[in-house]
């Protein structure tokens, strides 16, 4: 904890004052005891058409989402009945999960993840996040009491009895026989194409003190990758990989019904809609929740949560709006709020319909490191004590989860293998949101005059790694923590928003709205997402995503050099008159601009030139060849000349070489000299005071 | 508190009367400045003369563009330019040290001292005060090192408390008693200067004892008067930030300039009237008076009468051969 940060935020934000509480009319700040509204407990599930002969059916029911009929082909309906020792940390559950066999061959085995055994010390994720970094423990001082764990005790396959002594650890991604994130189970007899299949299982899981954003800090938890998950078929095979440090998840849609039972001072949030609420004579409570159309369930429980409620009005119906917040972040209910309203209008607006009928913003235990989280309909915020409204970290974060509702949420793509159509498709969208909202130079920081904005900052991002990784490669595959947060996140968001250029921001927009009305509730491919736009565009893009999405091209365009001299100036020299010519402005002046490509990455790129008569001359360059040079015979010389003038390009490696004044500009220097004259003197008098 | 007033008054009678100390520390302040400032501009002014996205630091202050700047290969690496500000940042500590034992000497004169005795008291103390200072920044080095352990550990203990607020109430409780703490080392160090200076003083232990036995004497004057120097500076320093944020221009940068060296003259002042209390204290409390010498008895003079020619005083005896 950074207590001189904290102190200059401090003395801001007592002269920026305590923002008052407004625009309250649709919330209700709750007492940490409240419980939150209980919907109507689901119709008798409606079973699908094609019902196995065991009576198993995944449901049809629609209480959760804006919709009277299913959104999704639902593969999966999973049945947890979980208890919570919250003094252990430990979920002892039995799960009953449906299975609709829709892959069109029989399945003799079924591979579920146990992503809580990726925090043992020899699992591959612990040890991925050893070499390549992760933003979560220490592990030189990690200890057994902070490890997590996930144990089937039984399994069931209904009407082919205990299955228990099938299971079998496999590791696919790496053959580390230590890792126990996936486990595979053989069926004795397979299950046929179309038909239902039923598991029970009995499992415990140990929470770990937060890793990966899930777990406990103190006497709060966040369940997420909690219950043993089914892989799920695509493109021919079982896709189930381990859990890596950089990678996240990938599952099927289907319908959840969850109870959880735990102490009875807790306040719940979780994924879906609360169906049952009810206390029981041992001091616990029981919760029950319904999703619909999701594929994951993540739940919360802390005793101080504060709750605040309201409902938003969406396209296809309303929404109830609940955040948990901690004491401390109150006053900062109403930013959440805000931010969260914003993001869904320009979402629904842009992108699509946000169809489920709640959405859940908690704002988790400080240093938890349980902040800036997705799971659906359930989203985790990030923030302080004390946050200045000119540090848009609340709303950058809230924004970014939520924004995850659409990709990854609805539009599910494989976290494991194309992480940048998760993270990277919505760092662009939040690009463009924030843009909206804050403002495009502002959208990070705007305080005391130091800006900072979105995409600015998503291209630093990339540049922290330009050249290690294409975008287009596993989650697991990355150089490092930095390659894969550098690439995945910036530079896919700014190969986006320079798209924008080459297609107009216009046609991204409907790309992205055809891609997201087109790919919901389905596991697109990278083809599917790139083709898309092609296709909206009408462009043949190739050019472009094979350097920019398949490759590690990188694109580095400078002003190589700008000459301008008198045609005679062989006269000049001689002849006084021509001299008073010049001075006159009646001289003809025969001017070059070279530019340079120096990267390997080919882009056409606009070129302006500027004379000093006031002219501008704009020229096109495809940039085929390393370099190239302008020639001009004018009655004015050469004073600018500048590529990408509408600053459209965010992949360029360096913007300071992309122009280039003939005469110096002093003022800047002086300014950040000034800044650092200023530092330093401060510097001198800091030791003169306390040292002499 | 009237005595803390009096000590405030005097301490700052001094500075006004001794005014060209803080001119001379300044102009020192500014010269060292620059050339810390040099290895910066050089590093810079390659990477944004030339350069139109050099205006979005002139027409505002965009974090992403200066963090560009710092990251480009071109510009080197920042420690390039922060070594040379830490160097003369060292450079004015050493100065400082140096020249005080003369501002000592101006404070307590009740005359302008002339240069010559100002560059005495500076030579005669120099060896003096680097003794006094291996002291000071051993003592002050061990108890800031054992106050900011503890304070880590306290707010590491807060920190496992379900109740956020109470580690930054643990933080800023510690901090103060640190900031409080290490003041009180500042005084006790302060006076010991003095009075190594005014007393003239050798044996640097001999001052050291001295100042630690009036720093607790009278600790509730001196921490008050030496806190209260430190909220001027505080505020100077806020009032600073506040005009350079609210009155100047982005693009001004003559104006930025005027407003960030008023705000570190200003800033140098506090600390200087610290100083002007120290030698107030020890003129007051700590100078040992002279020894006392009692008054000749006044006795009537007898005039000699001159008559006759004859002379005042008798003539000596005239010498006699072979004595």
């Amino acid at each position: 904890m950074l207590i001189r940060w904290k102190l200059v935020i401090f003395i801001a934000v007592l002269a920026l004052g305590v923002t008052a509480s407004r625009n309250r009319e649709t919330s209700a700040a709750a007492s940490p005891q409240a419980t939150p509204t209980v919907a109507k407990p689901p119709a008798l599930a409606k079973t699908a058409k094609d019902a196995a002969p065991a009576g198993i059916s995944i449901p049809e029911t629609t209480l959760a989402i804006n919709s009277d009929k299913p959104m999704s082909q639902r593969v999966v309906h999973y049945e947890i009945d979980a208890k919570y020792d919250a003094g252990k940390h430990t979920i002892d559950a039995t799960e009953v999960l449906s299975y609709h066999n829709l892959t069109g061959q029989a399945l003799d085995h079924f591979p579920f993840h146990l992503y809580q055994n990726a925090f043992q010390p020899k699992s591959t994720w612990v040890r991925e996040a050893k070499i390549e970094g992760s933003r979560d423990t220490a592990y030189e001082k990690w200890e057994e009491k902070q490890y997590g764990s996930e144990e089937i005790k039984r399994i069931e396959v209904v009407g082919l009895g205990d299955l228990t002594a099938q299971l079998q650890y496999i590791a696919p991604d790496d053959g580390n026989k230590d890792d126990k994130t996936v486990v595979d189970l053989h069926l004795i007899k397979p299950i046929a194409p179309g038909a239902y299949v039923q598991f029970k299982i009995a499992f415990q899981t140990k929470f770990p003190e937060t890793q990966a954003r899930s777990g406990w800090k103190r006497d709060f938890v966040l369940g997420g990758q909690w219950f043993p998950k089914v892989g799920v078929w695509w493109n021919g095979a079982w896709n189930c990989h381990q859990y890596h440090a950089t990678t996240e998840f990938f599952a099927d849609f289907g319908v959840y019904d969850v109870k959880l039972t735990l102490p009875r001072n807790e306040i719940v949030g979780a994924s879906g809609v609360l169906v049952e609420a009810k206390n029981n004579p041992d001091n616990t409570q029981t919760v029950t929740y319904h999703g619909d159309d999701i594929h994951d369930f993540a739940w919360t429980a802390s005793p101080r949560y504060k709750v605040r409620e309201s409902q938003y009005q969406a396209q296809m119906g309303p929404i109830q709006l609940r955040f948990l917040m901690q004491p401390a972040h109150w006053s900062q209910a109403e930013r959440h709020e805000k931010i969260t309203r914003e993001t869904l209008d320009r979402f629904e607006k842009w992108y699509g319909p946000y169809p489920y009928k709640t959405l859940t913003v908690v704002d988790p235990e400080p240093d938890s490191a349980a902040g800036g989280m997705e799971y659906p309909t359930f989203i985790t915020a990030d923030t302080d004590w004390f946050m200045p409204e000119g540090v848009h970290l609340p709303e950058l974060v809230v924004e970014h989860e939520f924004g995850h509702q659409y990709w990854y949420g609805m539009v599910a793509t494989n976290e494991f293998e194309d992480a940048w159509m998760d993270e990277g498709i919505n760092s662009y969208t939040e690009v463009k949101v924030l843009d909206s909202i804050l403002g495009k130079n502002t959208s990070i920081l705007n305080i005391a005059g130091i800006t900072l904005g979105e995409r600015e900052a998503q291209r630093l991002s990339y540049l922290s790694a330009a050249d290690l990784d294409p975008i287009a490669q596993k989650a697991y595959g990355y150089y490092s923590f930095r390659s894969y947060g550098g690439v995945t996140y910036g530079k896919t968001a700014s190969v986006l928003l320079t798209l924008e250029d080459i297609i107009g921001e216009d046609a991204m927009a409907r790309a992205m709205h055809t891609y997201f009305m087109k790919y919901r509730f389905t596991h697109p491919t990278r083809e599917d997402f790139l083709k898309t736009i092609e296709e909206v565009s009408g462009k043949d893009l190739r050019w472009y995503f094979d350097q920019a999405v398949y490759g590690s091209q990188v694109m580095d365009y400078e002003v190589l050099d700008i000459n301008s001299f008198p045609v005679n100036w062989y006269e000049e020299k001689k002849d006084k008159k021509a001299a008073k010519k010049a001075a006159e402005g009646d001289t003809v002046y025969q001017s070059y601009v070279s530019v340079h490509r120096k990267g390997d990455f080919v882009m056409p790129v606009e070129v302006e030139i500027k004379f000093d008569n006031g002219e501008t001359v704009r020229e096109h360059w495809d940039a085929k060849n390393r370099w190239t040079r302008f020639s001009y015979q004018k009655k004015a010389k050469v004073v600018s000349a500048e590529l990408d003038p509408d600053h459209t390009v965010q992949i360029d490696r360096n913007n300071f070489n992309n122009s280039y004044i003939v005469e110096p500009k002093k003022k800047p220097v002086h300014k950040v000299a000034n800044f650092w004259l200023f530092l330093t003197q401060c510097l001198c008098q800091a030791l003169g005071w306390w040292a002499v | 508190m009237s005595e803390n007033k009096s000590l405030l008054g005097s301490g700052w009678g001094r500075v006004l009367h001794n005014k060209r100390y803080i001119v001379w520390f300044y102009v020192l302040n500014v010269f060292l400045g620059l050339f810390g400032t040099a290895a910066f501009v050089n590093q810079a002014r390659p990477i944004l003369e030339h350069s139109l996205q050099s205006e979005r630091l002139l027409h505002g202050f965009s974090l992403g563009v200066l963090i560009e700047m710092f990251s480009r290969p071109e510009f080197g690496p920042t420690i390039a330019s922060r070594a040379p500000a830490m160097f003369l940042a060292l450079l004015f500590l050493v100065a400082t040290a140096l020249f005080l034992p003369g501002i000592f000497q101006g404070y307590a004169s009740t005359y302008r001292l002339p240069r010559e005795d100002f560059f005495r008291a500076c030579g005669r103390n120099l060896w003096r005060f680097i003794r006094l200072m291996i002291v000071a920044g051993i003592v002050m080095g061990v108890i800031a090192g054992i106050l900011f352990g503890v304070q880590v550990a306290l707010v590491k203990k807060a920190e496992e408390s379900t109740n956020e607020l109470l580690s930054v109430y643990v933080e800023l409780a510690s901090l103060t008693v640190i900031f409080l703490v290490m003041t009180v080392l500042r005084i006790w160090f302060d006076l010991a200067e003095v009075d190594i200076v005014l007393s003239d003083q050798r044996a640097v232990r001999k001052s050291i004892g001295a100042s630690l036995r009036h720093t607790f004497r009278s600790l509730g004057h001196l921490l008050a008067a030496y806190v209260v120097a430190t909220l001027v500076a505080a505020i100077v320093l806020l009032a600073g930030l506040w005009s350079w944020m609210k009155l100047v221009a982005p693009e001004n940068v003559v104006g930025a300039f005027f407003v960030g060296q008023v705000t570190l003259l200003l800033l140098l002042i506090p600390r200087f009237w610290q100083r002007g209390v120290a030698v107030s204290y020890w003129k007051e409390t700590m100078m040992i008076p002279g020894v006392a010498v009692r008054p000749l008895e006044s006795r009537p003079v007898t005039m000699a009468e001159v008559s006759d020619g004859a002379p005042v005083f008798p003539a000596p005896p005239e010498p006699t051969p072979g004595s």
